[in-house]
């Protein structure tokens, strides 16, 4: 009984993914009904995980670690999941009859994510991260618009199943060299093996599946593609809710390197390069998802550099940071999501006026890239301050002068947003828009979250200090 | 947590604060509303302001009207205000510039609740950090007082505002980029428990190599602000761009920040460092007087020629603090005061001519003072006290730093005296081109500056001519701290 209790989050998703499953095969498409039922289940999942913070055991013969560290970012997942949900009430870009496939694979994704977050045995790591991606090549190609969607999937399909092969080999050369496929047998066989090329070289490409995921250098290509072509709601859920699994396998599986240098030497160059491409690019962009692709592999760059300070405070700055970048880009998406009201793209022009059309939402779009871009006192300031002090602490001054080198950068294109929603002016006169009253609440508690959190940060912060201390026991 | 007596620093930031969330509630329509709720609030904070400044025991010297209460605990971050000699003139000032922007701005037509919700914000930024000794909290004011910067310029500015305002940001915001590393690394080498400059400044809390370190990184990161020549190409185009309180506050205020920045944070905590760059720090300092003053002499807009003479102007605070003397730390401060009041009398007098003859071309505008004679007479009288004249307030910062400069740097001091006289030049050639000569009919049917308009103006001049003949007000108070802080250097 108690072991089913402590899978009880999991389980919550599951039933959400049985439910719409049995309501796929239905023969009539409702989708108000599946909307209020996905709303209630993802509220439910909540629910149970907050319920579940506390957790703790062992599961599946010690290869399902359920710790504070797993269940915080569970929560997060649940929350990622529920936030995305919101935004489906009318999913202009997927055709009615696949709505309860929408809800399906999104809760198989989740559920995935979850799995990530609390393995610790290799094999059911690439087969949890595995589900999760499978999940997501569908959901990219149920966008209406056919072709772009499907050339798009089929990008992140090939990205993804080489990133997969090369993990799987990299897993294979782990167990190779240190015969341990649960990690706590990893954590002890690591850093003995510190100076074996096998072992390290298989440590850093079993990471390859995971730098996939989060859209780091160079396995970021899939990103701008995949980013426009899926339907807005999937965009936001690829750019919120997957990124926080990602960030928490590569969490754990930092945590168990055992400090070797050479990998901290690789995570410094791949971190530079990721913020360096993605800010770059990002600056060129006019497509609204486009530009947000890019900021995604720059911010990846970001997270990297708290994972490779390899120190309680840099896991704890990495998971505040996983909870910033939920809240920022999601608020990103909600906008788009209501401005481009007909599920078609936009550009960045396209957001001219906004501050006549819906003054909430301008200023919601506005806090949230002055976060993305890291400007006090908002929530992805205090996130990057967290990592940069992580940083330091270990002696990356010069990576962390690199890392604001490229925050200036990016505040270039996150103010040409801004511009466009406050300064410039529509070609004809647009009608104010129509935000329900859900929105309005959802914007104005994203803004006021972003805000306090970064006024306030202590109550999140000493969560996720206890929930990176876990990992370094 | 820990209050001496009634918490006024707290108070004013609450004043900014209460203004801002009381512009939010009004209706839009209701402008004069408002502007009405914002002078309210903005001649509270002035208020709060002077009665700080009266208040502060200047026999004692020292910190003063401590505040203290733990906010990140884990990090060791407090919410920790204070003032002393060196940030009460700067609090002052930024009380006189808030009021009176306000009031200069009371023409204003378009989005006025969006302008002053901004104007608030940024003004809070600035009280924030004049008062704060908590270092984090010193970097989050800093970044606060910039980010409305963008939005205040770029929709409500004239000139290339866009460029101007894109500019603007990205410069500064590059310079919090070099401050936030800095201020991390001080605190990283401190141990990593407190972000409180009176604890980091004890001596030997940081190494010999630290403080080099450190202080260039925000030498060059406040300089950027401080408009220090190479890094002050963003300032003259963004006074330019800025609607007349946002140039008001940009030039008079938010300059000092840098200036304030270098010597609260840089000097304070590096003094070591801050002995190893002060050569620099002059050279550079003096190519900035010389270069601001050549550089306005060619300029025909009457705002880039004061958005030039305030990057010559914040030299001269700049080689005041590098003679790490204490002549010289008092006639920087004193002359950050002087020349906030003074560059903000100059944009407010050019903010109302420029919005009666919609151009701030000098060639155009040619014997102004004989259609506006009171506009044009605020105007000489900022231009009188940018030259220099005794007893008008600048005189007597110039004098004091170039006393000090003379003895620590002969070479520099005589170049930057002839960039005075060169200020001088260009500020009288100004003057004669656009104020006196032939009357433009162009404009002669326009109106002068009515009482209710001249309001702000006045409180500007008076300040001018006040602190001009009595200077030792306020050269008491700096005094206080000049000294203490030279003594105890290393």
């Amino acid at each position: 009984m108690t072991a089913w209790a402590l899978f009880a989050p999991e389980l919550s998703l599951f039933g959400g993914a049985l439910l719409f499953l049995a309501l796929a095969m239905g023969k009539r498409s409702r989708p108000r009904r599946d909307f209020l039922a996905a709303l209630a289940a993802t509220a439910l999942a909540i629910v149970v995980g907050l319920a579940s913070l506390k957790a703790e055991g062992v599961l599946f013969g010690q290869s399902y670690q359920i710790d504070l560290f797993s269940q915080v970012l569970k929560v997060l997942l649940a929350m990622g999941l529920f936030l995305v949900v919101c935004l489906c009430g009318d999913v202009k870009g997927v055709a009615e009859r696949h709505r309860p496939e929408l809800y399906l694979l999104l809760f198989t994704c989740s559920l995935a994510m979850m799995l990530l977050t609390s393995t610790v045995h290799l094999l059911s790591i690439f087969v949890a991260l595995e589900l999760s991606s499978y999940s997501l090549y569908v959901l990219v190609s149920l966008r209406r618009t056919r072709e772009l969607a499907v050339a798009a999937a089929l990008k992140f399909f090939i990205v993804g199943i080489v990133s997969s092969a090369v993990m799987l080999f990299g897993l294979a050369l782990l167990y190779g060299g240190t015969g341990a496929v649960y990690l706590n047998e990893l954590a002890r066989a690591l850093p003995a093996a510190a100076d074996q090329p096998l072992v390290q070289v298989g440590l850093l490409l079993a990471l390859c599946g995971f730098f996939f995921k989060l859209a780091v250098f160079p396995f970021h290509i899939w990103a701008p593609d995949t980013y426009q072509s899926a339907a807005h709601q999937v965009t936001a859920y690829i750019a919120t809710a997957s990124k926080i699994g990602a960030i928490a396998i590569l969490v754990r599986m930092a945590s168990v390197s055992g400090g070797s240098l050479y990998l901290v030497h690789v995570l410094v160059a791949l971190s530079i390069l990721s913020m360096s491409v993605g800010n770059l690019a990002a600056v060129a962009q006019k497509d609204l998802k486009r530009l947000f692709a890019y900021s995604s592999i720059a911010q990846a760059g970001y997270v990297l550099i708290g994972i490779l300070s390899l120190g309680p405070e840099g896991y704890a700055a990495t998971i505040f940071y996983a909870l910033a970048l939920l809240v920022m880009k999601f608020t990103c998406f909600l906008v788009l999501v209501v401005v481009a009201s007909d599920g078609a793209d936009i550009e960045v022009a396209q957001l001219a006026g906004l501050h006549r059309r819906s003054p909430l939402l301008a200023m919601a779009l506005m806090m949230s890239v002055f976060s993305l871009a890291g400007i006090p006192p908002t929530i992805g300031f205090t996130g990057k301050f967290l990592i940069f002090n992580a940083a330091i602490e270990r002696g990356y001054l010069p990576l962390v002068l690199i890392a604001m080198a490229n925050v200036v950068v990016s505040l270039y294109y996150y103010l040409m947003v801004v511009r466009a929603a406050y300064l410039l002016e529509p070609a004809t006169e647009l009608p104010p828009l129509q935000v329900s009253p859900a929105m309005k609440l959802l914007a104005g508690t994203l803004v006021a979250v972003m805000v306090i959190c970064g006024i306030y940060p202590t109550l999140i912060l000493e969560l996720s200090s206890s929930a990176a201390a876990v990992l370094v026991k | 947590m820990e209050f001496t007596g009634f918490p006024y620093l707290t108070a004013i930031l609450l004043s900014c604060v209460t203004g801002l969330l009381a512009i939010l509630f009004v209706p839009d329509e209701n402008k004069l509303a408002v502007k009405w709720v914002s002078a309210v609030f903005s001649g509270l904070t002035l208020a709060l302001s002077v009665v700080v400044f009266l208040l502060y025991d200047r026999t004692q010297g020292g910190l003063q009207f401590v505040e203290r209460a733990a906010w990140v605990p884990a990090f060791g971050i407090q919410y920790l205000n204070a003032v002393d000699g060196f940030s009460l003139p700067m609090v002052l000032l930024t009380g006189i510039v808030f009021f009176t922007g306000v009031l200069t701005m009371w023409e204003l037509e378009n989005r006025v609740k969006e302008f002053y919700a901004f104007y608030f914000l940024l003004v809070t930024g600035v009280f924030g950090l004049f008062m704060s000794l908590d270092l984090f909290f010193i970097f989050i004011w800093y970044d606060v007082s910039l980010f409305p910067m963008y939005p205040l310029i770029a929709i409500w500015g004239s000139t290339r505002k866009e460029y101007g305002a894109m500019k603007l940001t990205l410069y500064l915001l590059a310079g919090s980029a070099l401050i936030l590393p800095a201020v991390i690394f001080l605190h990283v080498q401190a141990g990593g428990t407190t972000y409180d400059i009176t604890a980091l400044m004890q001596p030997g809390t940081f190494s010999a190599a630290d403080q080099k370190l450190a202080f260039f990184l925000l030498y060059i990161g406040f300089g950027i602000l401080a408009a220090v020549w190479p890094f002050h190409t963003w300032s003259p185009v963004g006074h330019v761009a800025a609607p007349t309180a946002v140039s008001m506050v940009h030039a008079g205020v938010l300059m000092k920040i840098g200036a304030f920045g270098v010597l609260r944070v840089g000097m304070f905590l590096c003094p070591e460092g801050w002995q190893f760059w002060a050569p620099l720090m002059a050279t550079v300092a003096v190519i900035g007087i010389v270069y601001g003053a050549l550089a306005a002499l060619s300029q025909t807009d009457l705002k880039y020629v004061v958005g030039y003479s305030s990057v010559s102007h914040m030299g001269i605070v700049g080689l005041g603090l590098s003679t790490l003397t204490v002549d010289g730390l008092n006639g920087a401060v004193f002359q950050m005061f002087a020349h906030g009041i003074m560059t903000a009398l100059f944009f407010s007098a050019i903010g109302y001519i420029y919005d009666r003859t919609h151009t701030k071309m000098i060639p155009e505008l040619g014997g102004l003072s004989r259609i506006m004679p009171v506009a044009s007479g605020y105007f000489i009288l900022a231009s009188l006290t940018a030259v220099g004249v005794p007893c008008l307030a600048s005189f007597w910062g110039e004098l004091m730093v170039f006393i000090a400069a003379f003895k620590v740097y002969p070479v520099g001091g005589v170049f930057a005296v002839g960039g005075l006289v060169l200020s001088a030049l260009f500020m009288l050639r100004v003057v004669q081109r656009a104020f006196y000569g032939p009357k433009n009919e162009k404009f002669a049917h326009l109106s002068d500056v009515s009482f209710g308009q001249g309001i702000p103006r006045m409180i500007l001049a008076a300040v001018i001519v006040l602190f001009g003949l009595l200077p030792s007000i306020l050269l008491d108070v700096i005094d206080t701290a000049s000294v203490a802080f030279i003594k105890g250097l290393p």
